[in-house]
């Protein structure tokens, strides 16, 4: 018969209930190929694309550019071109036709009695011109339903009951400069203008940041890394998964009016070479080695330019790390993402004063600037920990007089950091400097 | 002095109450004795007269000094040592102690006045087996303050209970002197109710063991209730220091003593008879010392609560909940002689204020006892019954009046089985009907079951609309303990499950006290009701309304054994709503909502939000518009939850 094969907007990330068509390859009532790239979505993550499974004329219901539902229904392909028949198109795009199939779930009970709306549900239904029918077979409907049958994900899983919000269409202003050109917004900038909003757009964040020094940190460090030496990203990561334990205002976030506070430390970092800006989750990172999270890192960072990355290392991150220490800047203030109520920016080290700045920015409806210092503060005294404390390190700081090492300075009162007469930074031990 | 022509058997067993009491003091001043005593010393010969006089198919009630009356009847002073000493061998297990004792028809219980229309219902319950036995009832002159004492003796006269009342009027109620507390005549207080007064003494015990005789016989002949005034003075203080009473006083009576003479006049017999048992109980004592005392898991068996697992349909049933009610009576009126209906107007063909007990006087009369206005006789009556194996229906014609019962179903029936070490079960049932919304005010509308429903060893049942009260009172039938049932004065006249919302389903589990369950046909509930008894049909005839105002899709569960929360099956629906309202009709505080609320914090580990819906903390106005407004109306449980949850 007619209809060969649907092609629905295909649920790709929890959080994406609308995905963009950006390419459609074929006009309506084209003759396609099986194995043919029909259109490619593409949603906060990725792109994907439709291939036909079989031969057959294509009758498109949707046109590039514009959002659709998951679920919805964007082309078929019949098995002649004299069966399609091009419906005048329809003013609201977000298609409801079709019978509900979410919100309810309806496996067990044939339910044939009158279909019962609350008062809130029959208004929704007037607003949205929902023709009570397409509820036949349920109970009873509440608002939520109608929501959930406009928007299947609208109170998905990943935190229950909250909506996410549709995008927004921008609005027109009729007011623009002139000699201004216009870029069109990618799918990706929508998704991250909608995501940093979330919190931002509140106005009540806040940065904090503090110096951490550097000295002979990675002596010591770059003994546990294998990949990422003289880099600051894993050391941080595993420390802040730590402290995130101790201080759970930090891996939460707020929502109506609530904080709640995610049960496991899913560290989110930052990622953006030439792909896109993508916060992608180091899983359970509290519970992973130095050594392990170095190597999700570099596994997660091969994935993300492989553009092989699973979706679900897109989500459930509790917590954000930005290292852009790569690119020499010194202090930074970054945004926190939905559903997040902090995150942390890594600058680069200054070479000359041996530290390296780390900024926080959190939600302030969430914790105070004390909380946020009080956790700084501790991540500083850890990093710094590491600095100097085995034998190898040790053995490399020596009196530059007598050349007595560290590990040599039997009566642990240590060496004094100094400048030479020659202008050098060196060390001199207790010995030499008391008998000069 | 008439000394001879007493039995030495009966002196001897006077002096041997004498002398384990006052072994007793010596073990208490020794710090041996856990709790406290009550000694007869100077009163034995009361004890002689009618305990040790009595048949053993007779019973005795006796109260906080009882440890006379015991060792007369039941010549069991072991288990009365034991008892003291707090043994397992003890006669009530060592639960009981001094005031609380159980063996062979005797029973005691330290509240005064109240164990009067118990022995009452035990004696009818003798009546009717028309097994001849007859019972005494010990009450002390103090006890003469106490208004169940009256309550009873108008219905055993009435009813023709063969009852003997002793007082033993010691002239002090604990410190204080009659002249202080008494008015009156002691005898005409009976002579007034038409029963028959006897006067006697323990200073001439001769005759006073004639003279209880007669009126034993009296009572058993006539099966006829009696009162016997029996003076006597008690030579040690009520309990132990708490004593004011002059010496010249007390030495006067201490010289009119018949064994205090007897050991003057026959010093040989009265040494002899000392030494023996003085010999007698340190060899007991010596042997009970060596004993354990009664474990905990031996006394006290954890609940677990009814266990539900199976579901039933819910149908209409085209009757009436009371004709259902009635019906079931009726059956067991016609089944069994051992079901009692008792309560005040329940006489055919009137049968009751609410025509539960209609024409259940025709079929057997000498099952069904309208009662004068006197609840607590009411109740204690048929605890008496129910200790004689009968299954009483007590029925409280309004539940406001369940306060004046309330100490036979504390003190009394809540009590028996295990401050008498499980040797008995008290299988009573009380029924009321609470609830408002008839305009009758504030002392016949209210919903006391908060008072009700935390009574320990008591079952408080709450009947509802949606399936035939028969199940629960089948149920109530075969228990053990004592059982409430709060019925609801608007649900009677309703039949059962009447204009179902074909939006939802109609359960109920096959538990003994059914749990109802409504809930959506097709959805999964949002949100998650609780109410019992009245409110639940007032919150099942709004359900459609509710979910259309509030726009969520309610389950409503309605469990029927309200004495203890079904928390199992309540959180797991709840760890799916995670929203939970509670409906009740009396005000909230220390309620049915505070229990549930506490017992599902304790297990479930998701948080939840709640809302309790409830009677405003004032009396019940009356005035119809006021009254919608106390108690919880439509518009508010709508109100209330869409300010709540949405």
């Amino acid at each position: 018969m007619a209809v060969l094969q649907q092609i629905a907007v295909p649920l790709l990330a929890v959080n994406d209930t609308f995905l963009t068509v950006v390419e459609v390859n074929f006009n309506q009532k084209a003759a396609v190929k099986k194995g043919d790239i029909v259109m490619v979505f593409e949603t906060s993550k990725t792109t994907y694309e439709v291939i036909a499974e079989t031969d057959g004329f294509i009758k498109l219901m949707c046109e590039a550019g514009k959002d659709y539902a998951v679920n919805d229904i964007v082309a078929e392909i019949y098995s002649s071109v004299d069966e399609i028949v091009v419906e005048e198109k329809k003013v609201v795009e977000v298609v409801v036709s079709k019978p509900a199939t979410t919100g309810v779930s309806k496996a067990e009970f044939n339910y044939t009695g009158t279909t019962l709306f609350s008062l809130a549900a029959q208004s929704l239904l007037q607003e949205k011109k929902i023709s009570p029918d397409v509820f036949a077979g349920y109970e009873m409907v509440t608002a939520k339903d109608i929501q959930l049958h406009l928007n299947p994900n609208a109170f998905d899983k990943v935190v229950e009951t909250i909506a996410t919000k549709a995008p927004q269409p921008q609005k027109q202003n009729a007011a623009l400069p002139d000699g201004t050109t216009s870029i069109k917004l990618s799918s990706n900038k929508k998704r991250e203008i909608e995501y940093l909003s979330a919190v931002q757009e509140t106005g009540l964040t806040s940065t904090l940041a503090i110096n951490i020094s550097t000295n002979g940190l990675f002596g010591s460090v770059n003994k546990h890394l294998k990949y990422f030496k003289n880099s600051l990203l894993p050391l941080l990561v595993y420390e802040t998964s730590r402290l995130l334990v101790k201080y759970p205002l930090l891996n939460g976030f707020f929502y109506s009016n609530q904080i709640y506070t995610y049960n496991e430390v899913n560290i989110g970092f930052a990622i953006d070479i030439d792909k896109g800006l993508k916060v992608v989750k180091v899983a359970k990172t509290n519970e992973l080695s130095v050594a392990q999270v170095e190597e999700t890192i570099l596994e997660l960072s091969n994935q993300y330019l492989e553009d092989k990355i699973p979706v679900e290392s897109l989500i459930g991150i509790s917590f954000t790390v930005t290292d852009l220490s790569g690119e020499g800047v010194s202090y930074f203030r970054p945004l926190v993402n939905m559903y997040n109520s902090a995150i942390m920016g890594i600058s680069a080290i200054d070479e000359e004063l041996q530290r390296f700045n780390t900024s926080i920015t959190f939600d302030h409806r969430i914790t105070e600037g004390k909380y946020v210092a009080q956790f700084l503060s501790e991540l500083k005294s850890r990093m710094e920990s590491y600095a100097y404390n085995d034998a190898e390190v040790n053995n490399h700081i020596k009196c530059y007089k007598c050349f007595k090492t560290l590990q040599e300075d039997l009566a642990q009162v240590g060496l004094l950091p100094v400048i030479t007469p020659q202008g050098k930074r060196e060390h001199i031990c207790q010995t030499c400097w008391n008998g000069l | 002095m008439s000394k001879m022509a007493i039995n030495h058997k009966i002196i001897k067993q006077a002096l041997t109450i004498r002398r384990v009491e006052e072994k007793f003091l010596d073990l208490f001043s020794q710090g041996k004795l856990n709790g406290t005593v009550h000694t007869c010393v100077g009163q034995e010969f009361s004890a002689m007269a009618f305990a040790a006089q009595l048949e053993k198919r007779d019973f005795i009630f006796s109260n906080h000094r009882c440890h006379g009356h015991y060792m007369a009847f039941t010549d069991d002073v072991r288990g009365l040592l034991a008892e003291l000493l707090g043994k397992a061998s003890g006669t009530s297990g060592g639960i009981g102690s001094s005031q609380h004792l159980c063996r062979s028809n005797f029973y005691s219980n330290g509240i005064q006045g109240g164990i009067v229309p118990v022995a009452a219902g035990y004696a009818l319950g003798n009546k009717l087996n028309k097994n001849g036995a007859i019972g005494v009832v010990f009450i002390g002159d103090g006890t003469l303050g106490e208004g169940a004492l009256y309550e009873t003796m108008n219905i055993i006269s009435k009813w023709e209970i063969p009852l003997l009342i002793v007082c033993e009027n010691n002239f002090y109620a604990q410190s204080t002197p009659q002249s202080v507390n008494l008015a009156g005549s002691i005898t005409a207080r009976a002579e007034a109710f038409g029963i028959k007064a006897y006067k006697g003494d323990t200073w001439n015990p001769e005759l006073l063991l004639t003279q209880a005789q007669e009126a034993m016989d009296y009572v058993r002949t006539e099966t006829k209730p009696a009162f016997f005034h029996c003076d006597t003075y008690r030579l040690n203080a009520h309990s132990k220091g708490d004593d004011d009473r002059s010496a010249e006083e007390i030495n006067e009576y201490r010289a009119k003593d018949f064994l205090v003479k007897f050991e003057q006049e026959e010093p040989e017999y009265f040494n002899r008879f000392k030494e023996k048992i003085d010999e007698d109980i340190d060899r007991m004592l010596a042997t009970i010392f060596e004993e354990g005392d009664t474990k905990l898991e031996d006394y006290y068996t954890p609940h677990t609560n009814q266990k539900t697992e199976h579901w039933i349909a819910l149908e209409t049933i085209n009757k009436r909940q009371v004709e259902l009610m009635n019906t079931f009576f009726k059956q067991q009126f016609e089944q069994s002689d051992k079901v009692v209906f008792i309560g005040e107007d329940c006489l055919s063909p009137y049968g009751g204020a609410f025509k539960v007990a209609k024409d259940l006087s025709f079929i057997k009369p000498n099952q069904l006892y309208s009662t004068p206005i006197s609840e607590a006789a009411i109740m204690g009556i048929s605890n008496g019954l129910a200790l004689n194996g009968f299954k009483p229906f007590a029925e409280i014609m309004f539940g406001d009046f369940i306060t004046l019962a309330f100490d036979q179903i504390v003190n009394h029936a809540s009590k028996f089985h295990h401050m008498f070490n499980k040797q008995v079960d008290c299988p009573v049932v009380v029924r009321t009907p609470m609830g408002g919304r008839r305009g009758y005010g504030p002392t016949h509308s209210q919903t006391l079951d908060k008072f009700l429903i935390g009574i320990d060893h008591v079952k408080t049942v709450a009947i509802n609309t949606f399936f035939n009260p028969a199940i629960v009172f089948e149920s109530i039938l075969q228990e053990k303990q004592p059982v409430i049932v709060l019925e609801n004065k608007t649900d009677y006249g309703k039949k059962i499950l009447t204009n179902p919302s074909k939006a939802f389903i109609y359960n109920r589990s096959n538990d003994a006290y059914p749990i109802v369950h409504i809930k959506p046909v097709v959805s999964q509930p949002d949100v998650t009701i609780v109410a019992y008894g009245g409110m639940a049909d007032f919150a099942a005839t709004m359900i459609e309304d509710l979910f259309k105002e509030c726009d969520i899709k309610p389950e409503l569960i309605i469990p029927s054994l309200i004495s203890e929360i079904p928390v199992e099956f309540i959180a797991n629906q709840l760890s799916q709503t995670k929203k939970l309202i509670v409906i009740e009709e009396g005000s909230s505080y220390s309620s049915y909502s505070s229990e549930l609320i506490a017992a599902l914090s304790e297990v479930m580990d998701e948080s939840f939000k709640v809302r309790r819906i409830a009677g405003l903390p004032v009396p019940i106005p009356s005035v119809k518009s006021l009254e919608e407004q106390v108690l919880p109306s439509k518009d508010r449980i709508i109100n209330e939850i869409k300010s709540t949850f949405n």
